[in-house]
């Protein structure tokens, strides 16, 4: 089921680690970031000189009234526009910039995700619901570059113009100003208050979001079991009471958030007022020119914008930093250990694999495998069987080395596979599990998955011997087709099929396999049983088993009971001893 | 889209304040320019003191009225917007909840949730912008240009220029914008899909050592949706830009025009600058107006989304009151039933005939698509047989009232499906009344006692959304234990032993037996051990009944039942079985005769 990421708004648990690696990270591109913050002050500078001249304007034509002079007007004229050509070429300079450090940042984080997934043990991936990664990836990374972006633009153009704006206006008129400059305090006190409020009721809203979310997909994956028990009236009074209490609380958020502009503008529309009143005061006075008061006018109603800019930014900051403190928790997990160095390396591998007193756990408390000792020939097949849930993958994980024993080792012809790179062991085994993992490509790269180098005709030779081939060749493509993990062109034993010939194609010298085959037809499963022994002829070969015939006719057979390995022998040994696994058998398979 | 809107007829009187108070805002604020005119006109340029203080006073109260008016829009947009989508959610929930199996069969459950939940917040998002913006836009584009046009009628071709300039800029953009916003949302899809691979796909591309390779295949996609999106990023950023030009070009186009004027009439000195204020409004309107126009399209997709489940149409109609009167003795007939989903050619189930009878057990076997699962999902009316006839204790499905025919039957999915609460609660799920002892002995039989007993607040224990807190094998179970819980005439197990092992199966059924003497059982499986058992055994392939009778029976008579047989079994064990068939049908034929 898919996992709805967990919401990026809200608080970062620790600011400071979240902004030292956010500013860490983005310093490649911090120049490019100054110039845009230039670009940006320089824009809003060149704008703030418009309103004046134009006052000018005004002043040149009534002190020349009735024979205005058109000649200087016509110079201020082109000053202005010269100005506002200018002032929009920087603003998309920095606007431009800033777009590109985005992309850039964005390509970045996205590239250093991609490389940690590939670094970190499985065992993060065991423990961590795959949505929760995948929402870092794309939310996570989204709301980090875009407010990024968006907050050094708006507060680099918010400041420079109320600072602007500001020493305009005081040197038009000082009282005047004043009056106009007490707004200031009020809003930003005011919007900062409503935005906490909002704040706090967008979360609450958010939450409620994400219960009545769960709640639908409860109810809609489990339609069946609510139809089949005439639960339908008690699920709509459930769904009811939390879609009442999210419509609370998104009438709550949306009226605080729609707040702060009204607020604002109260405060600047009653400094606009007194402006005008005083203003035409000062001008019968003569203090100062009606040009000026047209100008004031213009820098007052620019002043209103900024400051609720300015005032809503610590939000914005917040949800940036929260989304990047989780981009940055995963991209500082532990990662797996490196390499031995220098590396042992297999020549001629002949298959002797050998457990020396392995113990293993998956969280120290509980151990799951207890001095665990066993000698696996080259060429013999190894049966792990238990009941659904006994821990069989465990051994695999450990083969594999997907994780590592606690304490013992593993060898294979007489080499610790510790001190062996990961990938040269990994080369050794052929895998074949239940979860039948298809990328999504042609079936000719997915057989190639494992063996690049692999010509068609080997390819076509393995989905032979995989009895895929007529599968594959019924295809409307054939072996250029395009299949998927959740593609519905092939059935899911034929997917197994094709994972067995994937893993023929690599060719490897050992196998392990997994014989769990739910959901598949009568036929299928005999032919992907026919495909299995040819798989593991000749090798040594570990089986998750299922089938009796597989357990019988292996050379050791490891039982395994609540996550450990309780008892091992080939088949008769093993009913002599009349413990677990002869109940086993005897449950399964005999006749009472 | 807008169809939807009859979801804000209960809350008339509010839209229609929230239209006053709309009303009222934007008359106000465009009162002040004009104002502000009159005061430099005929206060500043006479140097009459009172003249500016009383129309000071006036402008006070004018916004006085503006701040309340934008209050109260404020306010009742967010409540309509939020009552609106509680009542359009809760219709959509109801709709689903109630519609029959078949009806939703369209759908995917991920298609259900965004349609109730993302989909619905589109919708309130537009609606809530609509009812403020629909009145306020084109209300201010209209006081604004009629007030421009009463202050400086002269000036009025700047208007038309500065909105054509506006319109023009918006459509080039989005011209050049949206059709890469297509590819755009392909390669986005793309990176997501490489990431999940990655993901999933853990141990293989471990296994293989390919971890090189995903990277190199993951870079390539990445690199594109950079290049796409500086490029969009590009044309994009010009608009702010752009539309600062036209605003201080018309701005400055006023002024200009308004001083050059200054000779004819001397008032132009306090209008040019209401003017030019008027025309930031007619602009700023016409901007939001054709952002509108943006928004609109997408919000219709989800809009035509939301419809298609509000319009869906049951195709099953229950009875108010069960016609006939069921039998007291347990039992399920098929009488040469056909099945096919809507619009498909082919026959999913071509004359199925059967009776399974009380104390009995019924099993389906036979390969994926041969129909089996697609059967049993017919006796609770989840389909609808298309043609023949299903009756539960001798009453056809059709003549039942819904709960009366759901309260006889006890069925469980193939997958264990739990839901949020606590072990009992989910036992109880579909017999509200049942005492604890009734869950403790459902729980019994369903070999589920064992592990929750050990669980650390037994049957109080929290179970998790999607039951993730407990095992594959232990769901099951439980699911097992809510139909026991019901007590049911007739169990239906839709392939439910297979994620127990075998062991526990065994068990299981043993325990079974003395509860269900009276009811019948039906048994979809895939493991012949599973069913070996049973009284009768159903053989379907491609829809078709191939074979019925006892296990020994079919393994002499029925050639799909044998293959299926001899792929799970051992030689020695198949022939084994063969043996015993020999003898149970000599046996059969000394009775015989």
């Amino acid at each position: 089921m898919e996992q709805h990421g967990s919401t990026t708004a809200g608080k970062p648990k620790d600011t400071k680690f979240a902004f030292k690696h956010f500013a860490r990270s983005i310093r490649p591109w911090r120049w490019m970031i100054l110039l845009s913050v230039i670009l940006a002050v320089g824009s809003a500078v060149l704008g703030l000189f418009i309103p004046k001249i134009l006052g000018d304007m005004t002043n040149i034509a009534v002190d020349t009234y009735p024979e205005i002079d058109f000649g200087a007007i016509g110079r201020k004229v082109v000053v202005v526009v010269i100005l506002f050509l200018a002032s929009a070429l920087l603003n998309y300079g920095q606007a431009f910039i800033l777009a590109v450090v985005s992309a850039k940042y964005t390509e970045h984080l996205r590239s250093e995700i991609i490389d940690k997934i590939s670094r970190l043990p499985i065992s993060y991936f065991d423990k961590h619901k795959y949505g929760d990664t995948l929402s870092r990836m794309t939310n996570d990374v989204d709301v980090l570059t875009t407010t990024m972006s968006q907050e050094i633009a708006d507060i680099s153009l918010s400041v420079t113009t109320l600072i602007g704006v500001m020493i305009i206006m005081l040197s038009i008129s000082v009282p005047l100003s004043l009056i106009s400059f007490i707004a200031i305090p009020l809003s930003v006190v005011a919007v900062g208050k409503i935005t906490k409020f909002a704040q706090k009721y967008f979360r609450e809203q958010q939450n409620t979001l994400g219960a009545l979310n769960s709640e639908i997909e409860e109810d809609y994956s489990g339609q069946i079991v609510i139809k089949s028990n005439s639960y339908e009236d008690t699920a709509m009074v459930h769904f009811g009471e939390t879609n009442q209490k999210l419509a609370k609380a998104a009438e709550r958020a949306q009226i605080f958030s729609s707040l702060s502009f009204p607020v604002t503008h109260i405060f600047t529309n009653l400094a606009y007022v007194a402006i005008c009143i005083l203003g035409g005061k000062f001008v019968i006075d003569g203090v100062i020119n009606i040009g000026d008061i047209q100008a004031f006018i213009q820098y007052v109603s620019r002043f209103n914008r900024p400051i609720t800019e300015v005032a809503a930014t610590t939000a914005t900051i917040q949800s940036l930093l929260a989304a990047s403190e989780r981009i940055f928790e995963f991209l500082t997990e532990p990662e797996e250990e490196p390499d031995a160095e220098p590396a042992l390396k297999i020549k001629h591998i002949k298959g002797e694999v050998e457990f020396h007193n392995v113990c293993f756990s998956y969280d120290k408390k509980q151990p799951i495998i207890r001095n665990f000792s066993a000698k696996v020939k080259p060429g013999m097949k190894v049966a792990i069987v238990g009941p659904t849930g006994a821990g069989k993958t465990t051994l695999i994980n450990l083969l594999m080395r997907f994780y590592e024993p606690d304490s013992g080792y593993i060898t294979i012809d007489g080499v610790p596979i510790r001190e062996m790179k990961r990938a040269d062991v990994r080369r050794l085994f052929g895998m074949v599990l239940q979860d039948t993992w298809l990328f999504s490509g042609t079936v000719e790269e997915n057989l190639r998955y494992g063996n690049q180098s692999a010509s068609y005709k080997d390819i076509v030779r393995a989905a032979k011997s995989s009895n895929v081939n007529h599968v594959i060749e019924a295809l409307p493509k054939t072996y250029k087709t395009v299949i998927s993990e959740d593609s519905d062109n092939i059935s899911a034993g034929e997917k197994q099929l094709v994972t067995i010939a994937r893993a023929m194609v690599a060719d490897p010298p050992m196998m392990i396999l997994d014989e769990a085959t739910s959901n598949v037809d009568t036929r299928t499963e005999q032919l992907i049983q026919d495909s299995f022994e040819k798989l593991t002829h000749g090798r040594t070969s570990f089986v998750i088993a299922h089938r009796l015939s597989t357990i019988r006719n292996s050379d050791l057979i490891l039982v395994m009971r609540d996550g450990a390995i309780v008892e091992q022998g080939d088949h008769c040994e093993l009913l002599e001893k009349n413990g677990f696994y002869a109940e086993l058998y005897n449950s399964q398979f005999a006749d009472n | 889209m807008w169809k939807l809107f009859k979801y804000l007829k209960p809350y008339w009187w509010q839209v229609i304040i929230l239209v006053l108070a709309t009303v009222a805002q934007v008359y106000t604020t465009l009162q002040l320019p004009a104002l502000m005119a009159q005061i430099i006109n005929e206060g500043i340029v006479p140097g009459d003191m009172d003249y500016i203080w009383s129309m000071g006073l006036v402008m006070l109260g004018l916004t006085a009225l503006s701040a309340v008016a934008a209050f109260l829009s404020s306010f009742l947009s967010a409540r309509v917007g939020a009552y609106f989508s509680r009542d359009l959610r809760a219709d959509i929930f109801s709709k689903v909840i109630n519609a029959g199996v078949s009806d939703l069969k369209q759908f995917s459950t991920a298609s259900l949730i965004t349609r109730t939940t993302n989909d619905v917040n589109q919708i309130q998002m537009v609606i809530t912008m609509l009812l403020s913006m629909m009145v306020r836009s084109p209300l201010f584009c209209i006081i604004a240009l009629i007030m421009a046009l009463q202050t400086a009628p002269e000036m009025s071709w700047i208007i038309a220029v500065g909105v054509a300039a506006i319109i023009g800029t918006v459509i080039l953009i989005m011209a050049l914008v949206i059709p890469k916003f297509k590819i755009f949302q392909k390669i986005v899809d793309k990176v997501t899909l490489i990431t999940r691979e990655n993901l999933t796909g853990l141990r293989v591309i471990r296994a293989f050592n390919n971890e090189k390779l995903e990277k190199k295949k993951f870079e390539k996609t990445n690199n594109e949706l950079t290049r796409l999106l500086i490029y969009v990023d590009r044309i994009l950023e010009l608009q702010n830009p752009l539309i600062g030009i036209i605003f201080n070009g018309a701005t400055l186009l006023c002024s200009w025009v308004g001083i050059s004027l200054l000779n004819q009439d001397f008032s132009y000195l306090g209008n040019m600058s209401a003017f030019a204020q008027y025309v930031t409004f007619v602009m700023i309107s016409f901007l939001m107006m054709s952002m509108l126009f943006v928004m609109l399209p997408r919000a219709n997709v989800s809009a035509e989304r939301i419809r298609e489940i509000l319009n869906l149409k049951s195709k099953i109609k229950w009875q108010n009151e069960t016609r006939g009167v069921p039998s007291n003795m347990a039992s399920v007939e098929f009488k040469n039933v056909d099945f096919s989903y809507p619009g498909a050619a082919e026959k999913v189930l071509s004359d199925v005939s059967f009776v399974a009878e009380a104390g009995k057990t019924t099993a389906f076997i036979g390969s994926t698509g041969s129909g089996k699962s697609t059967l049993i999902n017919l006796v609770p009316r989840f389909y609808e047989a298309t043609k023949g006839e299903v009756l539960v204790n001798g009453v056809s499905v059709k003549n039942y009232n819904k709960k009366d025919l759901i309260s006889r039957i006890g069925f469980v999915p193939q997958h264990g499906i739990l839901f949020s609460g606590s072990v009992e609660s989910n036992i109880m799920f579909g017999a509200p009344n049942a005492t604890s002892e009734d869950v403790a002995h459902a729980a019994e039989v369903a070999q589920a006692e064992d592990f929750i007993e050990r669980l650390p607040q037994k049957y109080d224990s929290h179970i998790a959304q999607g039951g993730t807190n407990v095992s594959g094998g232990q769901k099951q179970r439980l699911s097992i234990a809510r139909a026991i819980c019901k007590n049911p005439d007739i169990f239906i197990f839709d392939d439910a032993f297979s994620a127990l092992d075998m062991k526990t199966d065994a068990k299981l059924r043993t325990a079974l037996k003395p509860i269900t003497k009276s009811a019948v059982v039906l048994v979809v499986a895939q493991r012949v051990s599973t069913i070996k058992d049973a009284e009768q055994i159903v053989v379907l392939d491609n829809g078709r009944v191939v074979g019925k009778g006892n296990h020994l029976e079919l393994i002499k008579k029925c050639p799909v039942y044998q293959s299926i047989v001899r792929s799970q079994l051992s030689d020695g064990e198949y022939a084994r079985e063969l043996k015993l068939a020999d003898k149970y049908m000599a046996k059969l034929a000394k009775e015989a005769r």
